[in-house]
This record gives C-alpha cells, structure tokens and sequence, in this order.
C-alpha cells in the first residue's frame, strides 16, 4: 500500500446542506468509528488536503467558491460527494436556486449516497476514494517520468476530440485572467475544429498516448499563422510547449515570417513568446477587456 | 573523525526519533480518547505522502524560507548535541524559527499572516526562561558549554528546581502544543485554518514536518541537561516530561496569546528569576 | 620636518622605538599623527564655511564630495597607523587657541540665551546663563594656573569612534546631497531651500566629533560637546515649522542640563585632583571623587537620550532623514556613552556606577517595549537607538572589562546598522510618500535593492550571526559573570526587540497588487552611501573577531590588564553561520521552479485578481492585514512616565550616593 493510501488528508465543504451529512462525516472522525486509524485528518486547509469530501448541492453562491477550493488542492486529488444532496442535488434539486450535483462544477472520483448517508457508507466510500487516488498517483508518475518519452506526431482526426477538451483545459486560466468565458477558444466546437483540421497543420504531444499537448499553425502568403499552443495543465513549465513550438516552426516549412497573437494581460505567455524570439509589432483591441497582441519572428 | 560520526549520525538519526515521538504522542492521545488511533509510524506515512504531492505556493519565493528555516534547526541540533556553546545553540534556533516566520509573512495570505504573528508571540513568550534557564546553569557549572554542563557531577535540577519548572511550563509553548497550539495545530485542531503552515503544501510542507521533529529533539535535549548527571534518570525524566506534555495537551484548551506571554513572562519572573536570585546569595 | 617617505610613516611604529615608549614626546611621526587629528578637525571646519556661503549645487557637491573623501582617508590612515601603537598623546601648542574657544564660546551661548529668550523658554536662557557664568568663572580663577600637558590624544577606542565619525558620517553627507536636492526640489517645495546652512552645520557637525574623541583636555571636550548640542538644535530646527521649532527648543533644552553638569564636574574634578586631563583622571581610577564622574556621567546620560531625557531624541525625529541618521543615531548620541565607556573604569564596583547601570537597563527595556507600538518608522528607529543606547550606559555603569569590551562592540554595530536604516528609511519617505511601517508592504517588490539593504541592517541589528546579537550576546556574558540578575534586562528587552523587527521585515515582504518600479531616480549619491553601509554592515559582521583582538581587546587590556579573548570555536561557528545566511539570495537560482502558483486560501472567496475576495454581498473586497503595535497593553505615555518617574529616582539615588 502506497503512502497515499495510508495518509489521506482531507478537507470537508459543506455546499448547502441541511447539515445531516457533515455531521455523519465529523461522527467519523469521533471514537466509534475513529478514521484516524486509517491515518485520516480532517485539515481544513485545501493545499494540504488529498480527498474533498462535499455534502450539500451546488448553487450559484458556492459554485465559485467549490471550484476554488479544488483548484488549490494539489495534485493528486480526489472528490468525494457525500449524500444525495452532493450527488444529483437530492430532496431540493429542483428549486430554482440549487445548480445540481457537486459534478456540475467539478470532477467527481466518488458518489456515496444517503440522505443522511451513514458513517459505514462514507467510510467504504472514502477507501474506495483512495483506491482512485492511488490510480491518478500512478498516472501522474508514469506521466512526468513520461516526459522523457515524449513525442511530437501529426495528429491524426480521431484524436481531434481529445484535442477540443484539452484545449478548454488549458484555455481555463486565460479566461479567468480576463474575467471572460466567452472566448473563442472556450466555446470552439468539434465541427468547427474538424474544418480547421482540413485547412490547418495540426501537431500533438504525446506521452504514453495520452495527448498532453497541441499547437496548430496554418500558411499563407509566405507567413505562419501559429495559434493554440495548448498544454495540459499538469506539464506546463517542463518545456513541453517550447518543443511544440519549435516543431511546428519545422512543419511549416520555407516560409518568410511566423506569426500569432495573445492577450494584452497574459504576461506569461508574451515573456514566454519573447524567449523564443518573438517581437510584438501590432495591437488591436476586440473587446472591452482584451487587446490583442500580435507577435512575429523572421525566419533565419 | 569522532565529530564528524557524530554530527552524521545526528542528522540521520534525529528525524526518526522525533518522527517517533510524534507517532507516539498520536497513539497515546488517541487511546486518552478512547479512540484506536493511527499507527505509530504514521509520521512518517505522513512525510512520504507529502513528498509525492504536487507543490503549490502562492509567492514564488515562499519556500526558500522553509529549506533555510530546515536547514537551521538541523545547524542548531549539530551545535546541540556535539557539545557546543548553549546560547549560541539557542540563538541558531532563533534564528531558525525566524525564517520559518518570514517565510510565512512572504505567502501574503491572511491566515499565514496571523499565524507569524502567534508564532512570534510564542517566541517572545518562552525566549526569555529559555535564555534565563542558561544563566542559571551557566551560575552552576561555570561553563555555557553543553559538554561542561552535561559533565557535572551533580544533577542541575537540585540547584535549579524553579527554572526547571518554569522550562517544563513553556515546553508546551515550543512543541506548539496545547494549551499554547496558538501559530498552528497538528492534526485538526484548526483555528486559523493551519496557521503559520497553511499556504505551504507537498515536499515544503514535509521539510517544516521534520524540522519540527529535529525540533523535538533540541528541546527534549535542553530538558535533560536539567538531569544529566546519571543518563538513565536524565532519559526517564525527558519521556515523563512529554508525557506530561501530551497529557496536558489533552486536558486544556488552547489559551489566547495574551494569557501565554503573562503567564510564561510570570512564571520566568516568579520562579525563573526568583531561582536565579536565591543562587546567587547562596554563592555569596 | 624633514621629508619623510609614505611607506617609512606606515612602518612608523619600527622606527618610533627609539623615541620613548610610555608614548609621549613628540618625533617627528607622531607630529604626522597629531597633525593628522588637528586635519581632521579642522578640515570640515574650512569646508562647512565654504559651504554655507557657496549657492551652487554643483561646486557644493563637489566640495562636499573631496572633503568626505578626504576625511574618509584621514580616518583609515589614523586607523592603519595607530592600530598598533600604544596610547599618544600630543601637546597641541597654538597661541590664542584658548581665547578663542572662550570668545565662540560666549558668542555661542549669547545666540542660545536670546534663542531661549525669543521663544519665552526661559528654562533654556537660564541654563545657558549659569553654564556661562561657571564656565568664565573657572576661567577667571584657575585659568591661568591650569597647566595642560596634553591636549589632544589617541588611542584605540578613540580611532574607533574616529572612524565611526569618518567613515559613517562621510556617507551620510555625500547621501545628503541627493536627498537633500529631492527634499527641496521635489517632495518639501514649500520649505525655504538653507543647504547652504544644513551643510555648513554637518561639516561643523563632524568637526566637533572628531574634536570630542580626541581631546584630552576635558574643557576642549566641553567646547565641542557643547557646539554639536548647537548643530543639533539647528539641525533639528531646519525645516521652520512650528513642530520643529518646538522640537529643537526642547533638545536644546535636554542638553543643556548636560552642558552644565560638564561644567560642573569640570570645576569639581579640577577642585580635587588639580587636573582636567582626561589621561590622568583615569589614571587616578577608584581614588578620584565620584560626584564629578557622576555628573559627567549625567551628562553624558542628557547626551545619549536616555530616560528620562529620550523624548528629545523621538522629537527630533522631524528633522530630515540624514540629520537622524548621523546626529541622533550614527555619531552624537555616541558622545554620551563615549565619555560613560571612558570612566568605566571608575564607575566599577561603586554603588553609584551600579545605579547608572540600572538606568541604562530600564531604558533599554522600556524603550523596547515602547518600540513595539510605534508603526512611524522612524520612531521605531529613534526607540531603538535610545534602547541600544541604554544598553551601552548599561556596560559603562557595570565597568568590568567584560562590559566595555561589550560595550564597545555594540557602539560600533549599532552605529552602522543604525545609519543603513535611517538613510533606508529617508529614500523609502520620499518614494511612497509615508513613513507608516504598515504602508511599506510590498517593498521587496516595488523596491528590491532597498529593501534587502533595509532587511540587512535589521538583521544587524537583533539576528544571529550579525552584529548586535553578537554584542548582545557579548553584554549578557558580561552580566552573568557581574550579577546575573541584571541579565533580566537583556533577556526581556531583547524578545521585545525581536518582535518589532521582525514584524517590520515581514511587512516588507507581503505583496499584494501590481508590482511597481519606484527605484528609479534614486541618484549616485544616495546609492554609493548606501551600498556602502550595506557593505559596511556584512564586512564588520565577518570581520568582527579582527576588530576585537587588534582594536577593543588590546584598549580593555590597557585599561585593566586583563582582557576577554572569544574563543575560537565560536568565532568559526559564527562565520559558517553567517556565510550561510549569506547564501539566502543565491535560492533565487531555483526561482519558480517546480512550483504552481494558485492563490491564498481565503475560505474559497477567492476573487480575481490575487488577494480580493467575495466579502458579504458578494462585494470584491481587497484583503488587509495589519500588524499587531500590541497598543491595548503598552500604552506609550504611561511607559515613559513610567520610566522617566523611576530613572528619576535611580538618577537622584545616584547623586546622593556618590555625594558620600
């Protein structure tokens, strides 16, 4: 058994429930059935937490508030969503202010249902919980010791699906810099990707087959128009997007200049676009709060 | 050659004692519960755990603090346990929980803030019976040295009776226990989220886990220099002593800071100093 | 004087065996040397002149740029060829030199009485008159009789102070020069521009410094005690405004109750033992009558702020920065425990010096606490000097040769931390427009190089392995082998100390918001002084076990015959401590590596960007936080009531003491 397995850290949030749940969650934490045997705290702290134990449905008030606490958890994670409430939004799923299921808002591992759901249930959930934990720990290793074996493919139609939802993956953090969902990038459908497919030379990243990365670029007249450079959240800063990047300067071929564009605010795409010698030389403005920056490199 | 064996197999070996002791302190906490408790060695699962989840800071800068703040407990142990001059043992520590205070200052998040600040308090409260205590064993032995008061030939204790009390009193204080767990809590004890510990996460949060351990080990050392003289006896007084410890960490409930430094600024001055005075007549 | 080559004036100790041992008699070297300390009191004298007439900025700069330099190496060659020397003295013969003294003297003191007289602060008329009227009345009846072997002396604590005075202070005038230009030009347009006057006050300033350290004859060190108390009033009065005013009248005030106990035990001292020769006051130890002493030491207790007098040093806190720094941080605050270290020898194992000791403590323990409260940065600085300073009058009031040595370490470290803060202090005041210690969040960003240079001169002065711990540790040793109940100033006063720096350096460390550039236009002038001292501080940490065997212990030798000698081990411990801590900026390498940056847990409300968050309504509200000043529990003017009633008491005590 891994020390993940007999350590698991979490946090409990309780979304918006009548209290039932939490309650039979702090009463596993009590002397009867006393999880700490099993190496369990309850931290109330995100970053130091592995499993996320909600109770209660999702609604407009704390749906920012669960994203946030899962996003500062660090990785790997699981969620566990305890009680009907959690699970499909229960007895109050269809009042007009209850959003759902904890699944609306993130990714669930673990579904443990009761209303109450009883301490036994929510203990068995939670073991099964970290079996899944265990899994996502393998995955990450394998993964990052993985980057060594990365390649650099044309891809192929079939992985174009998987391409579209890392893209909204990664696009995630440019959105929330702007305060913006409605980005193209963010709302790109998978017709609207298959035709780019036709017209676009697409490359991808691949580790064990798992994608991790995409960047497409398209030429006309003489220039290359990069665009997409996407790269899963978990590899970022391993030079994975750099790789890309030279790569798909290669497939373009004999052209004059390459050429693409960012945000006015996305200061660590510009520094990481000047590294590899790209110069700004327009600006245009699209929106209220988003300039666009436009960059370009001459071909040596 | 003999001080280097020394010094490797204190850095080696300390972790685990504390880590030990931590465990410890856990099952026998737990069974005051009457709960199972978890086993032992969970410390140590602990750790490992941490050590293979991602880090996440809040300022990139964060974590040089801690590796610093691990760095100089261990400085302080080595100067400790090879014999070398208390005090400046002592100021090495400070110096070491220092960083571990700006670093928590540096992660800007209010909950990190607040626990600086406790923990600063902290300092302030059992700094100056640390420091008094020294005086008094200094007055004894004639020798600020580790080596020389280890080496004298009756047990400091009978000569010190009010300051070892008064060390016994703040050792909640240093091992961030309760009734004085005010900059940050083991296990769930939360009032400030974690506290001084919160925005530290993965392999930074393990290295603050066994810089608390190597922590353990220069108090409890301080703890047995009061009972040096005969080995067996300075050893049994130290596990009676974090007995006392987890006892009374199970009976009160954390205390506000304000009640931490008066009571331990009393305590230093009633029978700290009140020692100190009545050794020096009796020299006269 | 025959020409004598650079190279045989730094071996001069080999040739000048010949010429009498016991050092006096005057050869042709030593009349370098003398003429060396007469150069360095007079040369800024000549150029404060100079000074205040000149309006150029320019010539001004340039004239203030070649004296400091020039200063700057009168001190070094003092200190290369004199550290390893015994004791000098030199008869500094030239005619009229008394008269003149006597005639700036009451010329001085006519300009303080109608001073005193204009503002209706008759206190202060009344003092000056009776130091006038004991001052020429001495003159009057034992002038002619006073025989002076030697009025102008070195010796090693001396080149100490000299090189304090010298090299500190010549940083601060160059740091001047840019700040004052920016004061004027920039940030206080609607102060008149004097830096005419500002300079010509510095320069006289750092004259009447070297004057105090070197002269033997006590009458001249109460002639240049007596003019910096002048720079200092007008120093402080510089800016005109009301709360100046009002300022400089009360140091003024404060001093010269310490003016006229000098004066006093002048008359005293010459009374019983026939000389006012500070040499063979000293030699005359235990035996001399303690009651001058005791004055002095009183005096000296006015000069250095300590309670009850320390308001005066945190009032002047209004003047601008480099005054704070080099006046009532650096230099003349260190008169005062100058001439208490010197009688140390006489205030050992007597009742009275014990008292004075006491004094000491108290201030340093209630001027810490007080510390704690203040969020002006410049007062904290001004508590914590007064506290530094207490500990100072502390060793000098306990005398054993553990506490000089101590006492001495610690006067060097605090002078150079204290001058890195203050100018620190002053270039922050003028870019973010506040002086509020809770204003300055985010500095590490906003302004990198200043704050590491701010964070450096903290830690010299409270963390291990830097100075003042080492001083620190250095007065607790001495205590303990004194009476080790004394020990319990250091050890509170000492946490309380560590609890206010700290908190100010965590506060530099926060960031929330856009990083800003504020270090542009900060000018040479301001950069050179201060890297300077930066330097400075890190160089004398490392270097410190030189300092004491070649400078301190070879003076505390002379003047007990025993001497401290730290022991090798911990010197080798303290280097590998501070090599380590200096190997902080190198983690900088790894800088972002490896990590994924998110934000602070704020409960989940985390709101973009960073430190916001979702308050009640769903408001986006900026996240505050604020350091504890503890105001609840340390109230500042009951402390100082506190302190001043009991130093009262302790200072009263004193003088009956020694009366008997």
């Amino acid at each position: 058994m891994s020390n993940l397995k007999k350590s698991p850290w979490i946090i409990h949030y309780d979304g918006s429930s009548c209290n039932g749940c939490d309650i039979e969650v702090l009463a596993c934490l009590m002397p009867v059935y006393d999880v700490e045997r099993f190496g369990v705290v309850n931290t109330g702290n995100p970053k130091h937490a592995d499993i996320f134990l909600v109770t209660g449905a999702v609604n407009e008030q704390n749906k920012e508030i669960i994203q946030n606490i899962y996003n500062q958890m660090p990785d790997p994670k699981v969620v566990v969503a305890i009680g009907a409430c959690a699970g499909t939004g229960g007895i109050f799923s269809e009042c007009y202010n209850v959003t759902g299921g904890i699944d609306k808002v993130i990714p669930v591992d673990v579904f443990v249902p009761g209303c109450a759901a009883r301490p036994e249930a929510i203990i068995d959930g939670v073991v099964k919980a970290l079996d899944v934990l265990e899994e996502k720990n393998k995955r990450l290793r394998a993964m990052s010791t993985g980057l060594a074996s990365m390649s650099i493919e044309r891809a192929e139609p079939k992985d174009l699906k998987e391409i579209l939802a890392l893209q909204k993956t990664a696009f995630q953090s440019e959105a929330e810099i702007y305060n913006d969902f409605s980005i193209a990038p963010l709302n790109q459908s998978l017709d609207e990707l298959t035709a780019d497919f036709k017209d676009k030379i697409f490359l991808k990243a691949v580790i064990d087959g798992t994608i991790i990365g995409s960047v497409r670029a398209e030429v006309k007249a003489n220039r290359c128009f990069i665009g997409r450079l996407i790269v899963d959240p978990h590899f970022q800063n391993f030079g994975v997007g750099t790789r890309l990047m030279h790569a798909i300067e290669e497939a373009c071929g004999d052209v004059g200049a390459y050429e693409l564009h960012t945000g006015h605010k996305s200061k660590r795409n510009l520094f990481f676009y000047k590294k590899l010698g790209y110069k700004k030389f327009k600006s245009l403005k699209i929106s209220e709060s988003i300039t666009r920056i436009f960059l370009e490199k001459n071909r040596r | 050659m003999n001080l280097l064996i020394i010094i490797i197999s204190y850095i080696v070996c300390a972790p685990f004692i504390g880590g030990l002791l931590a465990g410890i302190d856990r099952k026998i906490t737990a069974r005051m519960q009457a709960r199972v408790g978890p086993p032992v060695l969970q410390p140590f699962f602990d750790v490992m755990k941490l050590l293979l989840k991602e880090n996440l800071v809040v300022r990139r800068s964060q974590n040089f603090y801690i590796w610093f703040y691990l760095f100089f407990i261990i400085f302080t142990g080595v100067l400790f346990f090879t014999g070398e001059d208390l005090l400046l043992s002592i100021f090495a520590l400070t110096l070491a929980e220092i960083f571990f205070v700006l670093g928590a200052y540096k992660t800007s998040s209010p909950y990190s803030f607040l626990g600086a600040q406790r923990e600063l308090f902290q300092i302030m409260a059992y700094e100056p019976m640390i420091l008094l205590s020294i005086i008094g064993m200094y007055m004894v032995t004639g020798s600020f040295y580790i080596f020389d008061i280890v080496r004298f030939h009756k047990p400091l204790v009978f000569f010190l009776p009010g300051l070892c009390a008064g060390v016994v009193y703040i050792l909640a204080i240093k091992f961030r226990k309760s009734p004085f767990d005010l900059s940050m809590s083991h296990h769930a004890h939360q009032e400030l989220v974690r506290g001084i510990t919160t925005e530290f996460s993965g392999r930074t949060l393990a290295m603050i886990e066994v810089a608390h351990w190597y922590e353990y080990t220069v108090i409890l050392g301080f703890v047995y220099l009061f009972f040096a003289a005969n080995p067996g006896v300075g050893i049994l007084s130290v596990l009676v002593v974090f007995f006392l410890q987890i006892l009374i960490d199970n009976v009160f409930a954390r205390v506000k800071w304000q009640l931490t430094i008066q009571s331990s600024w009393l305590v230093a001055l009633t029978a700290g100093l009140g020692n100190l005075i009545v050794l020096y007549f009796v020299r006269k | 004087m025959p020409r004598i080559p650079l190279m045989n004036i730094l071996w001069a100790r080999a040739f000048c065996r010949k010429c009498n041992t016991a050092g006096r008699g005057l050869c042709t070297y030593r009349k370098i040397f003398m003429n060396c300390i007469v150069f360095l009191i007079a040369i800024p004298c000549v150029a404060a002149f100079f000074l205040l007439f000149l309006r150029c900025s320019i010539l001004r700069g340039a004239i203030v740029f070649f004296t400091s330099f020039l200063v700057c190496c009168a001190s070094i060659f003092l200190l290369v060829t004199q550290f390893n020397r015994e004791i000098s003295y030199f008869d500094f013969v030239l005619p009229g030199i008394s008269s003149a003294m006597t005639v700036i003297k009451v010329a001085l003191a006519a300009y303080i009485f109608f001073i005193g007289i204009k503002h209706k602060n008759f206190v202060i008329s009344g003092l000056i008159a009776l130091q006038v009227i004991l001052f020429l009345s001495f003159e009057y009846t034992h002038g002619h009789a006073l025989v002076v072997a030697h009025n102008l002396f070195i010796d090693k604590f001396s080149v100490i102070m000299v090189m304090i005075v010298g090299i500190i202070g010549s940083l601060i005038a160059v740091f001047s020069l840019g700040y004052m230009r920016d004061f004027h030009e920039q940030y206080h347009k609607e102060i008149k521009d004097n830096r005419g006057l500002f300079f010509f006050l510095i320069f006289v300033f750092l004259s009447a410094m070297f004057g105090i350290v070197c002269s033997n004859n006590l009458l001249w060190v109460y002639f240049f005690w007596e003019i910096t108390t002048v720079c200092s009033f007008l120093l402080i009065r510089y800016k005109q405004t009301d709360e100046s005013v009002r300022n400089a009248l009360f140091a003024l005030k404060m001093n010269l109750f310490g003016g006229v106990a000098f004066i006093a035990a002048i008359w005293l001292l010459y009374q019983s033992t026939g000389t006012i020769e500070l040499d063979k006051l000293i030699l005359h130890g235990g035996g001399i009558a303690l009651l001058p002493v005791v004055l002095l030491g009183f005096a000296g207790l006015t000069k250095s702020a300590q309670m009850p007098f320390s308001s005066w040093l945190t009032g002047a806190m209004v003047a601008p920065t480099p005054v704070s720094a080099l006046l009532h941080s650096s230099t003349m605050v260190n008169a005062g425990v100058y001439l208490i270290l010197r009688f140390a020898g006489v205030f050992q194992v007597r009742l009275a010096g014990f008292m004075l000791g006491i004094i000491g403590g108290v201030t340093f323990l209630i001027a810490s606490f007080i510390a704690i409260t203040q969020s002006d940065a410049k007062k904290v600085l001004a508590y914590s000097t007064i506290a530094n300073l207490g500990l100072v009058v502390l060793c000098g009031g306990i005398g054993t040769y553990e506490a000089v040595w101590a006492g001495i370490l610690l006067i060097i470290f605090h002078a150079i931390a204290k001058g890195l803060l203050f100018l620190c202090v002053g270039i922050i005041e003028h870019k973010i427009h506040s002086r509020d210690i809770e204003d300055m969040s985010g500095l590490i960003i906003t302004m990198p190089k200043i704050s590491i240079m701010l964070q450096l001169g903290m830690a010299g002065m409270f963390l291990a392995p830097f100075g003042m711990l080492i001083s620190k540790w250095a007065v607790l040793k001495a205590l303990v082998d004194f009476n080790p109940v004394l020990a319990v100033f250091i050890v509170f006063g000492g946490t309380a100390t560590l609890f206010f720096w700290v908190k100010w350096m965590g506060r530099l460390l926060i960031v929330s918001g856009e990083p800003r550039d504020l270090e542009k236009n900060i000018s040479l002038t301001e950069w050179i002084p201060l890297s300077g001292l930066a330097l400075l501080t890190l160089g004398i940490c490392a270097l410190f076990p030189v300092v004491s065997s070649t400078m301190i212990e070879p003076y505390v030798r002379e003047i007990y015959g025993v001497s401290i000698a730290m022991s090798r081990g911990n010197i080798v411990i303290m280097s590998i401590m501070l090599g380590l801590v200096m190997l902080f900026p190198l983690s900088f390498i790894n800088y972002g590596k490896n990590v994924k940056v998110v934000d602070a847990y704020l409960g989940g409300a985390n709101a973009t960007p960073g430190t916001s968050f979702f308050g009640p309504g769903g408001k986006m509200t900026a996240m505050e936080t604020r350091n504890y000043y503890l105001t609840d529990y340390l109230n500042e003017k009951r402390l100082l009531e506190f302190g001043a009633v009991l130093c009262l008491v302790l200072i009263a005590f004193m003088f009956i003491v020694s009366y008997w």
